[in-house]
């Protein structure tokens, strides 16, 4: 009964899923045919096909500057998350596991306040006096951490109620590991999935990120979406390839941290 | 004096005592459980020994040392816990090898003594597997393994037994007793299962409400229970009131008075009752009686079904006069 149920059943599921899966990827197809098109405007058609865009782009001297900026942006934020979250997590759920309540509230304020507002604070504060750090990388670097700090607070948070984190913890000190010892063997090896799959979220959504660059730091330090942005009055072509090419870096981060997670066990 | 020794050891929570005065010892090669109902404290007495929850007053002894300024990485005790506690990112040889590794033994050593107590354990042939490629019987052992590594002056298990299955519970709980027994380890099981208790220990520690209501061995503690609570726990006795117990053997009682179930004999003797119902447990019938106005329950042995009474009917029994045990309080 249930396996002639299955033919019809499975074959309007995956109907759907193409369904929705070329309805996606459209834009991104239209994108791609127009970032390796010679010229393409009252045809169906491409009238040719060539690298030309993508040559013209990855020896321009503004673009790699720009893309430099954004990985080392990107980085800096999510290796100062990385290196304040692990430990707050391992104290919030170890030590005081009501602070959770609290945490949950506190990392839903990057969302709660729209990126304009904040950067309009932002810009009040740190434009000048004690900290004048408006137009430098650091401002970017500081205001990432706090928009890469849902992410990366909820992907660990579930990697850790999953981990049964009290029983590890006692099980590895009565077996002889200090506390220290115990959070650096046991626990953070068991945490990887939940901060690559953290890290790799936050990245690619911080590649993406374009108010805050703008309105903070803008053509000073420019990064890949400024840019873009810039570029914007310049041949169409010349930026889907930029667009393509952001795509595909995303796209080919993402697939290495799937393969790194499922190659380890 | 003894190996180790607990004294006045108390410890609450907030305003709520968990267990208070406790004091007990256990000699060297003594396998000694603690069993009570969930909630009784046993648990946190067994963490506290450990030293994974502090205690707030009394004394903790192994040995002769000290043990409760001592962090529970050096108190040298080994610890089993319910839900085997195994470290998902290792497999069974590195989980097994984490204390060695921890006091900084050789490789080799470590090698060595990894695969004598995987072969203790009857698993060598799983040390590369993961945990999460082992059934629950498997977790257990690689668990109690690891605790044997470091050769433990002391072994606690914390209801090691209750997420197995039965048949594989039955298993664990005989080689668990044979590498006691093999290694001459001091232990303190705890358990909420009384058959657990019964069939592993020399010595059971009886805990009701944070305190250990009666110590004894299986067959004390099973025949001489000493308050309501134990015989209540303990085996399926008849707990009678003092009134119906005078009623029942026609003698005036003072005290509440026990008596166990199988020891009471149908078919003959001077009280006249009636069957009400039984039901079959299996080797064992349990029937439901009533006699003189009170309500007992008889175990017989189930030795064929010809010699089932059927209810209603009215039935001869007699009482044991060792079998009537008067508690106190």
């Amino acid at each position: 009964m249930r396996r002639a149920e299955q033919g019809p059943v499975l074959l309007y599921h995956r109907l759907v899923v193409w369904l929705l899966f070329l309805i996606l990827l459209l834009p991104l197809a239209g994108t791609l045919l127009y970032s390796l098109a010679t010229s393409w405007s009252a045809t169906v058609l491409p009238s040719g096909l060539t690298l030309k865009w993508y040559l013209a782009l990855w020896s321009d001297a503004r673009f790699l500057s720009a893309f430099g900026h954004s990985l080392l942006v990107c980085f800096g934020a999510l290796l100062l998350s990385v290196l304040l979250i692990l430990p707050l997590l391992f104290v919030v759920h170890y030590h005081f596991p009501r602070l959770d309540g609290l945490m949950n509230v506190l990392i839903l304020l990057p969302f709660a306040i729209p990126p304009v507002v904040s950067s309009v604070g932002l810009l009040q504060v740190y434009g000048s006096g004690p900290l004048p750090l408006i137009g430098t990388p650091w401002i970017l670097i500081g205001c990432y951490f706090t928009v890469a700090l849902p992410f990366m607070y909820r992907a660990i948070s579930n990697n850790l109620l999953a981990l049964n984190l009290r029983d590890l913890m006692d099980a590895a000190r009565v077996h002889g590991a200090s506390t220290w010892q115990a959070a650096f063997w046991v626990v953070l090896p068991n945490l990887r999935k939940g901060v690559m799959v953290a890290l790799f979220l936050s990245f690619s959504f911080l590649l993406g990120e374009f108010v805050f660059a703008n309105l903070l730091v803008g053509t000073r330090y420019e990064t890949l979406q400024v840019y873009l942005n810039n570029m914007r009055n310049s041949s169409g072509h010349f930026n889907s390839a930029l667009v393509i090419s952001y795509f595909f870096f995303v796209l080919l981060f993402t697939w290495a941290a799937n393969r790194l997670n499922k190659d380890l066990p | 004096m003894s190996f180790l020794v607990i004294q006045g050891l108390h410890k609450r929570y907030g305003a709520t005592p968990v267990f208070s005065d406790i004091d007990c010892t256990l000699e060297q090669g003594e396998f000694v459980t603690l069993l009570g109902p969930s909630g009784c404290g046993k648990s946190t007495l067994l963490r506290c020994v450990a030293g994974l929850t502090e205690v707030d007053g009394g004394t903790i002894r192994l040995d002769g040392q000290d043990l409760l300024p001592l962090p529970p990485q050096k108190r040298g005790i080994g610890m089993v816990f319910q839900s085997y506690a195994l470290f998902p990112n290792m497999t069974v040889a590195q989980n097994v090898a984490f204390g060695l590794r921890m006091q900084r033994v050789p490789r080799a050593e470590s090698a060595r003594r990894v695969a004598e107590v995987l072969a203790l354990v009857e698993l060598e042939a799983l040390a590369d597997r993961y945990p999460q490629q082992l059934s629950g019987g498997q977790s257990q052992r690689v668990a109690l393994a690891r605790s044997l590594v470091t050769r433990p002056r002391l072994l606690l298990l914390d209801e090691p037994l209750s997420a197995l299955d039965a048949r594989i519970r039955k298993h664990l709980r005989e080689e668990i007793r044979r590498i006691q027994r093999e290694l001459g380890l001091t232990t303190l099981f705890v358990t909420h299962d009384q058959e657990e208790a019964l069939t592993l220990s020399d010595r059971i520690l009886l805990m009701d409400a944070g305190r250990i209501v009666q110590s004894g061995s299986a067959e004390a503690l099973y025949t001489e229970p000493a308050s309501a609570f134990a015989a209540g726990f303990i085996g399926h006795y008849n707990l009678l009131d003092a009134e119906a117990a005078g009623r029942l053997l026609g003698r005036s009682m003072s005290r509440r008075v026990a008596i166990r179930p199988e020891a009471i004999r149908l078919g003959s003797g001077d009280l006249s009752g009636l069957i009400r119902s039984h039901s079959l447990l299996g080797n064992v019938i349990r029937y439901h009686v009533e006699s003189r106005g009170v309500e007992l329950y008889v175990d017989v042995l189930n030795r064929s079904a010809g010699d089932l009474l059927p209810s209603g009917r009215s039935v001869a029994l007699e009482i044991a006069p060792e079998a009537v045990r008067e508690l106190e309080g």
